[in-house]
């Protein structure tokens, strides 16, 4: 039965020994995180798809807008020595241009068509990572980025059903408040220690 | 010869009329079997009703015209039918030849109209009928030729009165015969385990996908007349036929539902599947059913 | 000169032997209806409940058909996004008629608690005619059967006349979707 707090140390043995990372974070004993420069990130790739990280979980990008980045996130895992491994890289947010991993994991040619569909960054090496996967005729900014406000695109595209804004009281139920506010005035008042 | 005519269509809309009702109330026994209350009795023909009132799109001429061949060739086919001793339209024309002959006829209509409609799915759920009927034609077809061999005559009337007059079914006297039949009869009907050329939701129905309105209505006004003489074609061969109306309804209704039941509780075969079913264990029973029945005829008195 | 003795026979009118007629088709088509089960959205999960032993729906003459050439009542259920929208569309006006809508949760009466995303639409029925809503997130499965109870009363009473709306006001359905679509036609990599 293998121990598993080794793999972690197996993991940062060979990921900080070889490679200059920027930061490291251990999130339990199944997952790690480290952060390297944008070069490292294939040599590293490959070297653990050898070493028997061959399944590539997943791919995103977060938007950090008041850095002006954006992080890119790959997760790789290995069914022998089960630790999920993030890799981050940080890309500049004005032209965000990533080499595409396919040579690496074929398999992420979906996940980089649909980053560059959400956030704009382009990966030249993926042959059509810039045709529309889940949008179709969008033609606005990328919808993930911070700077894209959801709720003003709704109100601009699609109309919304009006209410008239009356507040009947057709049943003549006692209202809300009132009611609310006998039961706050019965608590109070048998909080205090019972009958008067 | 007119009043042959009119009896033969008499038939076909007896036939049409018991067997819509009694689809409907097969579908009420079934749910009280799932512990919830089914439709109506007259649940089908309602659905008929219903689609021959909508208005649907037609693909061309050649789409019509194979659903209106298809249902004129089962009418044609119900006309023969003999119901009871008393009750047939033609005296000499209920040959068993003749309904194997007719039925292909329906067949074709439909296969022709699904083919015209240009739907891929229509043309996997037409081979995938003529390849089920592939596989329970040939122990259907040994069987049957022991019982005419056996009987001397290959008129349906014949063999039933045959039966009647020996005092002893062929389902008691070849009861491995009765087995591979009844199993031929469950892949006639295209009740589960056969069910694959429906497919409901694998092919979306099969040949009927691309049908709506009338044009459904009409093949499934041929779907009951279809199950009518299959249905009756084993009850004239198996169980004796029948000497009066009621006795005729009884086996019928007890035929249908026991189909019906081990029907229920089946799952769906794959093609390939069913026709290694088909060869593999029905065939050589019916082989074996064959060689008893023939060679060893009295062997045990 | 014609005797007086007897009232006048009264010729039932072109208009009241096409009624008649029409209350015919109405009954059968209000008992047995078809729905095409187009699960779109996260409601389709009260579907099965309806459909199994406790809310018997078969006992309405109710049942699912796989095609949309096949079924009566295309039940929208949840919300809608452009994708999706495009879609229904396309097998909407494949249906063979006359056909019935029935939308399915919030979502479909003003966006629900998609109300404010980018590709979820609003509002059903600028896009297709829709004859009942059924309210609810999810709705109670007795509020789904009762959704179908009101449908089949509506067919009785001839209100749900969805589809001869959607012919009628043919420029103004399709304006609507163009303006939130862009366009209908499918484009994906499957349809090139």
């Amino acid at each position: 039965m293998t121990n598993t707090i080794n793999n972690v140390e197996f993991v940062r043995n060979l990921v900080e020994d070889n490679y200059k990372v920027n930061k490291t974070e251990v999130i339990d004993q199944y997952q790690v995180s480290f952060e390297v420069e944008k070069e490292e990130v294939h040599r590293l790739l490959a070297q653990l798809r050898s070493e028997g990280w061959i399944q590539m979980s997943y791919l995103s990008a977060i938007d950090w807008i008041a850095d002006n980045e954006f992080e890119l996130v790959y997760i790789v895992f290995n069914w022998e020595k089960p630790v999920y491994i993030q890799v981050r890289t940080r890309l500049d947010r004005d032209n965000p241009v990533m080499e595409s991993i396919m040579p690496i994991h074929p398999g992420c040619k979906y996940y980089e068509r649909e980053a560059h569909e959400y956030f704009g960054i382009e990966f030249p090496g993926n042959p059509d990572f810039h045709k529309p996967l889940i949008l179709e005729d969008w033609d606005d900014m990328p919808p993930l980025r911070k700077d894209f406000d959801p709720r003003a695109y709704s109100d601009a595209h699609f109309s919304s059903r009006e209410y008239p804004e009356t507040h009947e009281n057709t049943l003549g139920q006692e209202s809300k408040v009132a009611q609310r506010e006998s039961r706050m005035a019965r608590v109070f008042k048998v909080g205090k220690g019972g009958k008067k | 010869m007119m009043v042959g005519i009119l009896t033969g269509f008499g038939v076909a809309l007896f036939g049409f009329v018991w067997q819509t009702s009694l689809g409907g109330i097969s579908r009420k026994v079934v749910a009280r079997l799932q512990k919830r209350y089914g439709p109506k009795w007259y649940q089908e023909f309602l659905d008929i009703f219903k689609l021959l009132s909508k208005r649907a799109t037609s693909h061309g001429w050649i789409f019509d015209l194979g659903v209106i061949m298809a249902l004129g060739g089962i009418i044609a086919t119900a006309a023969f039918m003999p119901v009871t001793n008393d009750i047939f339209a033609f005296a000499d024309f209920d040959n068993f030849f003749i309904y194997v002959y007719l039925i292909a006829v329906g067949m074709l209509g439909m296969a022709m109209s699904a083919s015209g409609s240009g739907n891929p799915l229509a043309s996997i759920g037409v081979m995938r009928a003529l390849t089920t009927m592939l596989a329970y034609e040939v122990p259907f077809m040994v069987i049957v030729m022991v019982i005419i061999k056996h009987a001397g005559t290959s008129s349906l009337r014949g063999i039933a009165m045959a039966q009647q007059d020996a005092g002893m079914w062929y389902m008691v006297a070849l009861p491995l015969g009765f087995i591979v039949a009844f199993i031929c009869l469950l892949g006639m009907l295209g009740k589960k385990p056969f069910e694959t050329y429906i497919a409901p939701a694998e092919l979306a129905s099969g040949p009927m996908v691309e049908y709506g309105g009338k044009q459904l209505g009409m093949l499934f006004i041929m779907h009951e007349i279809t199950v009518f003489i299959e249905v009756s074609l084993f009850v004239h061969l198996f169980l004796g036929g029948a000497e009066n109306i009621f006795v005729f309804l009884l086996k019928y209704f007890v035929v249908y539902s026991v189909a019906n039941l081990v029907s229920n509780v089946n799952g769906r075969f794959k093609i390939d599947q069913v026709v290694v079913f088909f060869y593999k264990w029905i065939l050589p029973l019916a082989m074996i059913q064959a060689f008893v029945a023939l060679y060893m005829n009295g062997w045990w008195n | 000169m014609e005797s007086t003795k007897f009232s006048p026979i009264t010729k039932l009118s072109k208009e009241e032997v096409d009624r008649k007629w029409w209350e015919i088709g109405d009954f059968f088509r209000r008992n047995s209806l078809w729905m095409l089960m187009y699960c779109t959205g996260c409601c389709a999960i009260e579907l099965p409940p309806a459909m199994t032993s406790a809310y018997d729906m078969e006992r309405l003459g109710m049942g699912p058909m796989a095609t949309p050439r096949q079924a009566d009542v295309l039940l929208v259920t949840g919300y809608l996004s452009l994708k999706t929208l495009r879609r229904v569309i396309y097998t909407y006006e494949q249906m063979s008629e006359p056909k019935y809508i029935v939308g399915f949760g919030s979502c479909t009466i003003n966006g629900g608690i998609y109300h404010d995303s980018h590709v979820v639409i609003n509002q059903l029925d600028q896009y297709i005619p829709v004859d009942t809503y059924v309210a609810g997130c999810m709705p109670n499965t007795e509020a789904v059967m009762n959704g179908f109870i009101d449908l089949m009363s509506l067919i009785k009473n001839k209100k749900a006349d969805g589809w001869k709306r959607y012919k009628k006001n043919y420029e103004w359905y399709k304006k609507n979707q163009i303006d939130s679509l862009g366009e209908v036609q499918v484009h994906d990599e499957y349809h090139q």
